[in-house]
């Protein structure tokens, strides 16, 4: 990354600004809503937000790791359907209440998630095909995948105890915000406190640097992938509670919307800067405008083109233009 | 002959390979009624695969040739009755200016083509969806056929749409070949950088590129609208991948470069028989995007030059 440091006018530096620029986005964004809509500021609307956030986030936060390693992951609309309907099956099976052993089918869904992740960054390093090309393709298969499970079939979850995620609520906000909040601890903790967290910013802010002092960066990025599909798993299980179903649509639109929310949370593309805060940031940006636009009464599908030109403006805003010759 | 060699035969080989196994299993394969039926059902899926070529061709990829589809098969249904056949440029207009703008953003704002086109295609998704009123729309049998009904009739046995997916398959070939502008890409394709160096106008030329390939989206967005005789924000569904998948199986590397539009057409040809075979064999359908998606893998992993590539991201 370029250390120079240009200073505006004002005396803040672009870095500074980069940084705290998609707070400040949602804090305007929350105000405009308010003024056009009061309502927008109840509680019961926050949890609404939040009900809708907390998949994305987890997924957004998987491959928040792998854009900071500068590479890409775009299989998670695959990963996300076998995980949900991976753990449908093997919850059932097992006795379909989480008071029986039926909880197994938790860290079964996990790994499975991991497992998909693993493969989809052996795919990309062994075999040396760009990692956005090598997840879409996974992607496919993991859709392809759920499909051939379900043979097309939705699969209700009913146990109350596993529902009580949407259900159970505490300070009128339920249960799987709290459950969102653990795991975004969890990845922060990975990021900060961790060889692997510092190693992915090592890989990202300099390739060349980190197998220069002798880090092994195939291990980082298969680790990396794994590690997200763990992530993926987790939005599969919290969009199952949510709505009780498990699908081979569970994990529509998730692959644009975690993109979406990384990149605007300002974690850049090229790798080394972000984390998981922004990516916080980044989710709530993205739902703050889907909910804020029904609340004040647009049409569903204008998010759509506001989502592709916001990803966009994030993209060159956080591109340093002096540092790069060209993009493929 | 060295294995580098053979290489540029490696698509031909397997489509030969291919159409002798599923010939032998299922002789009535050979039925030549059969395979032009078999062949014309495909068109929409060639022409946008002829597109996609020329965005992976200089390196980049176009992910939002779908959606592009998408929206152009809402225009026309919308306004088929308005313009009548001229509602043709003003779908082509609209896949050449969002082509063209997705150029732009990667070009001179420095935003990667997968990106850039991946929220383009959201941006075209959110105008079908307004356009349509998020409802399945159809077209007016009588304007269609007044308009487009050319599109579908024979001439002595040869269905008009092999003549269409011709004539654009010259007219692609003669771009890429015979002209400096197909020169200038496989420049840019082979290495930008030195194509910047020897003095091309590199971005005006990839901007040129991504337009083609929205160009191409959008007659396979008509073409499909007018064939299905309606519109929808999701008809054209389930074609990215195939036609991902046509020009990497021809031939053409997600490094660029090298390849072209002939490849595709072999590339084309290998993905409608897999898929009558997969049919003969009656794979299910569900499964039929899972093993897409692993002869993509495979398909990449095979052609992708990593000569080209110091690090893979």
């Amino acid at each position: 990354m370029a250390i120079t440091q240009t200073t505006t006018r004002a005396g803040i530096s672009r870095d500074t600004l980069v940084k705290w620029a998609p707070l400040l986005v949602l804090l305007v964004l929350c105000a405009f809503f308010a003024v056009m809509e009061p309502r927008f500021l109840s509680t019961r609307n926050f949890a609404r937000i939040l009900i809708a956030a907390t998949p994305t986030l987890m997924v957004a936060i998987g491959v928040t790791f792998i854009i900071i390693m500068g590479s890409i992951d775009l299989s998670m609309e695959g990963a996300v359907s076998v995980c949900a309907v991976a753990f449908a099956y093997c919850f059932l099976w097992l006795g379909g209440t989480l008071a029986s052993w039926a909880w197994l089918a938790i860290p079964f869904a996990m790994l499975v998630g991991a497992v998909l992740g693993f493969v989809n960054g052996l795919i990309h390093v062994k075999l040396k095909i760009p990692s956005f090309m090598a997840s879409l393709a996974m992607g496919f298969v993991g859709t392809g995948l759920a499909m051939v499970m379900t043979g097309g079939d939705r699969i209700r979850i009913e146990d109350e105890l596993f529902r009580a995620l949407l259900t159970e609520r505490i300070f009128g906000f339920p249960l799987m915000v709290y459950v969102a909040g653990l795991f975004l601890l969890i990845a922060w903790f990975i990021q900060t406190r961790t060889t692997l967290g510092r190693n992915f910013y090592a890989v990202g802010g300099g390739e060349d640097l980190a197998v220069a002092s002798g880090l092994n960066v195939a291990r980082v990025r298969i680790m990396g992938f794994t590690l997200a599909g763990v992530f993926f798993a987790v939005g599969a299980l919290l969009a199952v509670g949510r709505i009780g179903i498990a699908e081979t649509a569970t994990g529509n639109n998730f692959m644009f919307l975690s993109i979406t929310a990384v990149v605007v949370g300002g974690t850049a593309l090229w790798g080394g800067i972000g984390g998981v805060w922004n990516t916080l940031v980044g989710v709530l940006i993205v739902f703050v405008i889907g909910n804020g636009m029904v609340v004040i009464g647009l049409p569903g599908y204008v998010q759509d083109a506001v989502l592709g030109l916001l990803v966009i403006l994030a993209v060159i805003l956080s591109t340093d233009r002096k540092s790069i010759s060209f993009v493929k | 002959m060295s294995l580098e060699k053979l290489k540029p035969w490696f698509p031909w080989l397997t489509l030969a390979v291919l159409v002798l196994l599923v010939g032998a299993v299922n002789p009535a394969f050979f039925n030549p009624s059969g395979m032009v039926a078999l062949v014309a059902d495909i068109v929409p899926l060639f022409i946008m695969a002829l597109g996609m070529t020329f965005a992976i061709y200089i390196g980049g990829i176009d992910l939002s040739m779908q959606q592009v589809a998408n929206l152009v098969t809402v225009v026309a249904t919308v306004y088929l009755a308005q313009f009548g056949i001229f509602v043709a440029v003003l779908c082509i207009a609209a896949g050449f200016g969002i082509g063209a703008l997705s150029g732009w953003i990667t070009t001179r704002q420095f935003v990667p083509s997968f990106v850039a086109t991946l929220a383009m295609g959201f941006i075209a998704l959110s105008g079908a969806r307004f356009l349509s009123g998020e409802r399945a729309l159809s077209m007016d049998a009588e304007a269609r056929d007044a308009s487009f009904g050319w599109m579908f009739g024979n001439t002595a046995g040869v269905p008009h749409e092999l003549v269409i997916a011709g004539v654009l398959l010259a007219i692609a070939w003669f771009l890429q070949t015979r002209t400096t502008f197909g020169r200038a890409l496989k420049a840019v394709g082979a290495g930008e950088l030195a194509a910047v160096a020897s003095g091309l106008k590199v971005d005006k030329i990839k901007i040129m590129a991504f337009a083609l390939s929205g160009t191409f989206a959008a007659i396979a967005g008509l073409m499909f609208s007018v064939k299905l005789s309606g519109g929808d924000a999701n008809l054209a569904n389930g074609f990215l991948i195939l036609a991902i998948v046509a020009v990497l199986v021809g031939g053409t590397p997600l490094t660029g470069g090298v390849g072209g539009v002939i490849n595709t057409l072999v590339g084309t040809l290998i993905v409608v028989v897999i898929r009558s075979a997969m049919v003969y064999l009656e794979v299910d359908a569900t499964m039929q995007q899972m093993i897409f998606g692993i002869i993509l893998i495979v398909a990449i992993a095979m052609t992708i030059d990593r000569s080209k590539m110091r690090i893979v991201k």
